[in-house]
């Protein structure tokens, strides 16, 4: 359509690229230039050049915020993606009632984090937390610990929470992908004698594909941005054993002034993020691609 | 011999269907159970929680949520989470169907840069902005104002929006806006009596997942509000559990004050709001 006066388009345009380059394309910037200097967020600024980079290489509490987040990647791609995967397939195999399940499923993926946070820090509580209090009622008084604070323990604790929240969000985009798979071809598949477990794993899982790299990337970009959990459950303790790139960055740069390495950390961080999601869209767009030829 | 086939695969589907359905079950209440308790203990003293974790509560006394609600200015904190998700969303809505129109429907100098740059937002993660947002809104000053959580969360919101609104207007024919045209309808009638009405489906999803991810938000609200009367939800739901550490009975309270609500608006609106959320991650 043509416009009626040149200007047109962009006051349309203009309010809403004003908000996102004040808010996020300056600051994205600025970050990146912060990432070369030393400063304490309000006093002078010196230009150090690559220095914070070579420090954060170096910096074996980086690394092993790193080692966290990837294992926490790792856990929950099973607990959240393949378990999500696993109850989709039972839901979409009973025919009656499985709008209940998936509402009780999905339910934790309302709540703020900060809210699951703190009820699950109920439960992992040591005197009267439900886990603990299970454990005494089944008789297994030697398995109780103290979840939270026991540095073998947290960040796999912290994993289980996260697999609570996100196993029903991917549920439900599995759930959806499976409604999209054609009902003729899973009968016929039916009819030539395969069984439930054979239709899932032969004919549906393989159909939607899509939906499943979508997810994992999900996941796995995902959990390099995770922070509320970590924060509000363990701050990155016991003795670091929780602590993740985020929650270290966020500590180095607000509670001890670091402005410039805490940039470079999160420059580092952001291009891990963008390359992973680039990836992702190489390897599903061609994937695409071939499926269409 | 083709009906006892029938019958016998029938047969043969249903007993895994009975073993499905169970197993559903229990994993429904495994996953409910945590929030069960939640609100069982809310009605506890301390000591009931702590000697019998499992028991339900001897009776129903809304006594802690009064006080919880009061001591622990719930009702504050939701409305500032009300303030800032209704003017984000509003602003999200509002702007994002601007651009996207302009994107759709007009070719201009300088139209692949911009969606560009606003493509890039939907990569960019929180991390690789809050540092510099930080310093940037302290400069000026708008830490501690409900502007410090508003003007972000619309950028925030504006990628996504702008990106699913624009499918939605790339898919409706040229001739709609023609024929506005030579019914006499100028850039800004068309967009008030033609876009922003054929658009409602798309708003409304923009509107669902842009909604809990306002409402939600933690980080940003962490860092820029430090004054407890503005705070939202999820912050002020952590100050006020450092603030009564011990009284657990009344933190089960909080919890369930803010969590009943959201599982009663999910149950109405299940439909909507699953597929706003899909949409909205599935970017």
């Amino acid at each position: 359509m043509k416009a009626t006066r040149r200007a047109t388009p962009y006051l349309f345009l203009g309010p809403a690229m004003l908000v996102f380059g004040f808010a996020i394309l300056w600051p994205v910037f600025m970050t990146f230039v912060y990432s070369f200097t030393e400063w304490n967020g309000y006093g002078p600024m010196t230009f150090v050049g690559v220095e914070n980079y070579a420090k954060a290489i170096g910096d074996a509490l980086f690394r092993d915020s790193f080692a966290h987040v990837i294992f926490y990647i790792a856990v929950t791609l099973v607990l959240e993606v393949l378990v999500g995967l696993c109850l989709a397939g039972l839901v979409s195999a009973i025919r009656r009632g499985s709008l209940w399940f998936r509402v009780a499923i999905f339910t934790p993926v309302m709540l703020p984090m900060v809210v699951v946070a703190v009820l699950w820090k109920f439960v992992y509580n040591a005197d009267f937390g439900l886990l603990n209090a299970a454990l005494k009622g089944l008789g297994l008084e030697s398995l109780q610990k103290v979840w939270l604070g026991d540095t073998n323990t947290a960040l796999l604790a912290i994993c289980v929470v996260s697999g609570w929240v996100f196993a029903g969000f991917y549920m439900t985009i599995f759930y959806a992908a499976f409604n999209q798979v054609p009902s003729e071809i899973v009968e016929a598949a039916r009819l030539d004698g395969a069984g439930e477990w054979q239709i899932f794993r032969r004919v549906k899982v393989p159909m939607i594909r899509n939906a499943i790299t979508v997810s994992v990337l999900l996941c796995v970009t995902g959990g390099f941005q995770g922070f509320d959990l970590f924060y509000v459950m363990t701050n990155g303790g016991p003795y670091g054993a929780t602590e993740i790139p985020t929650t270290y960055l966020v500590k180095s740069v607000f509670s001890f002034g670091n402005v410039g390495y805490g940039s470079a950390m999160a420059v580092i961080l952001t291009a891990i993020v963008v390359v992973v999601g680039l990836i992702f869209a190489r390897v599903s767009g061609s994937r695409a691609e071939r499926d269409l030829s | 011999m083709t009906t006892t086939a029938t019958t016998r695969s029938r047969v043969a589907s249903r007993v895994p269907g009975i073993l499905f359905s169970l197993s559903l079950i229990v994993i429904a209440i495994v996953f409910f159970f945590p929030m069960v308790w939640m609100v069982a203990s809310s009605f506890k003293s301390n000591s009931a929680i702590f000697s019998t974790p499992f028991a339900l509560p001897s009776s129903i006394d809304l006594g802690q949520w009064v006080k919880a609600w009061d001591v622990g200015h719930i009702g504050q904190y939701a409305l500032n989470s009300a303030i800032v998700t209704a003017s984000s969303v509003f602003a999200i809505l509002l702007l994002g169907a601007g651009a996207a129109f302009a994107f759709s429907r007009y070719r201009f100098r300088g139209r692949q840069v911009l969606m560009g740059a606003l493509a890039l937002g939907l990569l960019l993660p929180l991390q690789s902005y809050f540092i510099a947002q930080s310093t940037l809104f302290t400069d000026l000053a708008i830490t501690d104002t409900r502007w410090a959580l508003i003007i972000p969360y619309t950028a925030m919101g504006l990628p996504l929006a702008v990106y699913l609104l624009k499918v939605y207007l790339d898919a409706l024919p040229d001739e709609l806006f023609e024929a506005a045209r030579i019914d006499g309808a100028g850039d800004f009638r068309v967009f008030w009596a033609l876009v922003l009405p054929l658009l409602r489906p798309g708003l409304a999803t923009v509107a669902i997942f842009s909604a809990l991810a306002s409402w939600n938000e933690f980080l940003l609200a962490l860092l820029y509000i430090q004054d407890d009367s503005l705070k939202t939800i999820p912050t002020g739901l952590l100050a006020f559990s450092s603030r009564y550490v011990t009284d657990y009975g009344l933190l089960f309270s909080a919890l369930s004050i803010i969590t009943l609500p959201m599982i009663i608006i999910y149950i109405v609106f299940n439909k909507q709001i699953v597929e706003g959320i899909t949409a909205g991650s599935l970017k």
